[in-house]
């Protein structure tokens, strides 16, 4: 079986006596786009960075592209596509120079495709980086990252500088790189952007794992929202029978309004139906719901 | 007054050093009273130094009779205006320019700052500054008074009220510049070009007896006030008017000039490609810019410091340089210890640039750019290595040309046997020592990163050792130890190239440890 381009078990990092990752499991299969969800200082950038060889961890086994980056950093970082969510460039080189130097260092370059994802992202390449805005910084990170012939993106925040119409230019490269074949790790607070893009997530909190796996198993366990307008006498008698499946919810000015499992969803819905209320909608669990009670955090 | 008390706060080091260099400075007139044991051998001194057309470009013309008072007005003087010049362009820059390109002042403008308070702000602080160098000078000549020949009340305040001016009016051209380049960088650029044209037009003035000059230059205000010779106060005037004037039209420029920009027109352009396959290739493309610099100024400088020296020479070859210059020039031949002890000052400048420039890959370690190199599949050790190398290769370029250039010129203008090919080696030779320093700050840089300040301690030590090692009765042994001062006499016997080469390789296993060090820790950002 062919290994996980990103394989990581028990991951620890510690700063001195602060374990920014303690025990961290990451398993990202090939060809697939997977979020990496958690509130700020969850430790999804050191995370990162020991997946790229920058840092080095205490304790746990990391393997990127079936290599250990601590001891084969150049071998695996030649094969991956970085862009860290705060892109820091030579402020007296232009954009396209920036470009020419990192695919000379990488030693190989899709001149074709720098030149259209250039144009995709609308950005002017003939200007000198001091010039440049956040995002235009970001993206020419981006267009050397999906430029670069690699097996595997990791990408940090990486549309923390875009604008709307540049973020659809950036899923559209998401999809390209995974209908290729490669894969994707994205670290992202956007969660609109990890629920159109990714196929599975990794949440993780204080440097632990939270919940890991498919984005539509995590679906299918997580409640659905039901939400009914009564006449205001009905209300209350349709609410009694609805704790009676063991529900609780809400009553406010004759709208009903519940969170229900999957599997009682017909039940709740066929008591709203036989109380003929009028409007009935059943909205399934969406990222937010499932990953904002993990966002609650206390200062580390 | 809040945004001036943050101004203060912010830049209160920077300034706060630039003062104590420049008051440290004149409390040296009494060193002139003890540098000639007779009256006669100050005599031939004052002359010699009136004759010598180098000394006269660089110092100014030295009065009649040559006081101990004088002869530090006219040399140390040049040193102080030059350097208080000097900072008073960084400073204006830094004040005016600085917080608009950093994003800083953006925020305090989007507090409710009034969009011409910043400026007003700087200006303040640049008067009290011009003020507060004025006191301190008065008060360091001052307190020599007894112990050197000349010193008088009014000669010190006219000495220090020239300082002062001088940073007030080159303060002030600087501030109007700043109004119209399009960065702080340029604006920096343009303040130094100025004072170069303040400089030459101050030569011009001395070496061709053309006075008018001297009242058009910044750097002049010391030859038409005369401190402890004339002490002409209204001498002064036109240079306050100047000042008022300039920052006037300074306050002006600035309410027509959009916030972050100049009225210049900024480059934001450039249509080449950067054919590079290695770090190395990068790290020299980055550190073209400031080499070009240090190479045009230490060429300058070094030439001109060597030029200067033949009624030094002459002087030692009658054995009457005493003092510092005197410890520096030793027993040997007259020409080869002067131009050795030339090539000691020009080691100290390009080491200084060494350990800047292997600091600086350090900043881009810190602020992410060293990881996005990393993760284009280089080697851990790569970056480290390939700024050791480019630094290296920097100094040598520093040293070469300084030396060729210095081995031409210097042959014309100083008598002695082998001139040039001394001048190229004892420039050249300095490499070693540069390779030292490159090697100390690479492996602190690699390995121990939070320690990389220390990296100045040994070009410090080294640079205490052989400028005043001597003078102190600092142990022969002990002075050895010091990075410099152990280039040999290539036109004497049997020339000892052996300490130069555990220099070389002292830097190049202090390089490869670094390197290899930076591969055992974290990236400390990226």
């Amino acid at each position: 079986m062919t290994e996980p381009p990103i394989d990581v078990s028990g991951l620890v990092k510690r700063f001195g006596g602060y374990t920014a990752v303690g025990g961290l499991d990451l398993r990202v299969g090939p060809a697939e786009v997977h979020g990496f969800l958690g509130p700020n200082g969850a430790g999804k950038s050191t995370t990162i960075r020991v997946l790229l060889g920058l840092h080095h961890a205490d304790a746990g086994r990391v393997r990127v592209l079936g290599r250990d980056p601590a001891r084969q950093a150049a071998e695996v970082t030649r094969r991956i596509s970085y862009v860290p969510g705060e892109v820091t460039l030579w402020p007296n080189l232009t954009g396209q120079e920036i470009l020419d130097a990192f695919a000379g260092l990488r030693g190989s370059r899709d001149k074709a495709a720098e030149k259209r994802l250039a144009g995709a992202f609308a950005l002017d390449t003939g200007r000198l980086v001091r010039t440049y805005s956040k995002g235009n910084r970001q993206k020419v990170a981006l267009v050397a990252a999906f430029a670069a012939r690699t097996d595997l993106l990791i990408l940090d925040e990486p549309t923390s500088g875009l604008d709307p119409l540049m973020e659809e230019v950036f899923q559209g490269a998401v999809r390209d790189a995974a209908a290729a074949g490669r894969t994707v790790l994205l670290s992202s607070h956007i969660l609109g952007e990890v629920e159109d893009l990714c196929d599975a997530v990794t949440i993780i909190k204080d440097g632990h794992l939270v919940e890991s796996g498919q984005l539509s198993d995590m679906r299918h366990l997580a409640a659905s929202v039901v939400t009914a307008h009564l006449p205001g006498r009905d209300a209350a008698t349709v609410m009694a029978r609805l704790r009676q499946t063991g529900l609780t919810g809400e009553t406010t000015a004759g709208t009903v309004r519940l969170a229900v499992p999957r599997d009682l969803v017909p039940a709740v819905l066929a008591i709203l139906a036989d109380a003929d209320a009028p409007d009935i909608t059943c909205t399934p669990a969406s990222l937010e719901d499932l990953f904002l009670r993990h966002y609650v955090v206390a200062p580390r | 007054m809040t945004m001036t008390w943050l101004l203060v706060r912010r830049y209160r080091l920077p300034l706060l050093c630039w003062t104590a260099l420049v008051t440290a400075l004149c409390s040296t007139p009494s060193a002139y009273q003890s540098a000639y044991a007779t009256a006669e051998q100050r005599r031939t001194a004052v002359v010699l130094a009136q004759n010598n057309p180098a000394s006269t470009l660089v110092y100014g013309r030295l009065p009649d009779p040559g006081t101990a008072a004088q002869m530090f007005a006219w040399e140390i003087g040049a040193f102080v205006t030059i350097l208080t010049a000097i900072m008073a362009v960084v400073v204006a820059v830094t004040l005016t320019r600085t917080a608009e390109d950093d994003g800083s002042l953006e925020l305090l403008r989007g507090c409710g700052v009034p969009p011409m308070r910043p400026l007003h702000s700087a200006l303040v602080i640049l008067a009290v500054q011009s003020g507060v160098l004025a006191v301190a000078c008065t008060g360091a000549v001052l307190a020599t008074s007894r112990t050197a020949d000349g010193v008088t009340g009014a000669g010190a305040a006219a000495f220090g009220a020239v300082v002062g001016l001088t940073f007030a009016t080159v303060a002030a051209v600087t501030v109007l510049l700043a109004q119209v380049a399009a960065t702080a960088g340029q604006a920096r650029l343009l303040g130094f070009t100025a004072l170069g044209a303040a400089f030459a037009a101050r030569a011009i003035a001395d070496t061709r007896h053309l006075g008018t000059l001297n009242r058009l230059s910044p750097l002049g205000l010391r030859a038409v006030t005369g401190p402890f010779t004339e002490d002409r106060w209204g001498a002064l005037l036109p240079g306050l008017l100047a000042v008022v004037i300039l920052g006037g039209t300074a306050v002006l420029l600035c309410a027509r000039r959009e916030f972050g920009a100049g009225l210049l027109p900024r480059r934001d352009r450039r249509g080449g490609r950067l054919r590079i396959r290695t770090t190395v290739g990068l790290a020299a493309r980055l550190a073209r810019p400031a080499l070009l610099s240090w190479t045009v100024a230490v060429a300058a400088i070094g030439t001109l410091f060597a030029a200067m020296g033949s009624g030094t020479v002459e002087q030692q070859r009658d054995g009457e340089v005493g003092g510092f210059l005197g410890s520096q020039l030793g027993a040997g031949d007259p020409a080869a210890e002067y131009l050795a002890y030339c090539g000691t000052v020009v080691g100290i400048v390009v080491s200084t640039y060494a350990i800047l420039s292997i600091l600086a890959g350090l900043r881009a370690e810190d602020t992410g750019r060293t990881g996005l190199v990393l993760v284009t599949g280089v080697r851990r050790w790569a970056p480290t290595a390939a700024q050791a190398v480019v630094t290296a290769a920097g100094c040598l370029v520093v040293l070469t040309i300084t030396g060729v250039i210095s081995a031409l010129i210097t042959p014309s203008v100083l008598d002695g046997d082998d001139i040039g090919p001394r001048s190229l080696a004892y420039t050249v030779g300095q490499w070693p020592a540069a390779m030292a320093s490159i090697g100390c700050a690479t492996l602190l840089v690699g390995a121990f990163p939070r320690l990389s300040g220390l990296a100045w301690l040994p070009l410090l030590a080294s640079s205490g050792l052989a400028l005043l090692g001597e003078l102190l009765g600092v142990p022969r042994r002990i002075q050895d130890l010091g990075f410099f001062r152990h280039v040999p006499d290539v036109a004497g016997p049997d020339p000892h190239v052996t300490p130069l080469l555990v220099l070389i390789a002292a830097g190049a296993v202090l390089v490869l440890l670094g390197a290899a060090g930076s591969t055992r820790r974290d990236l400390r950002a990226g």
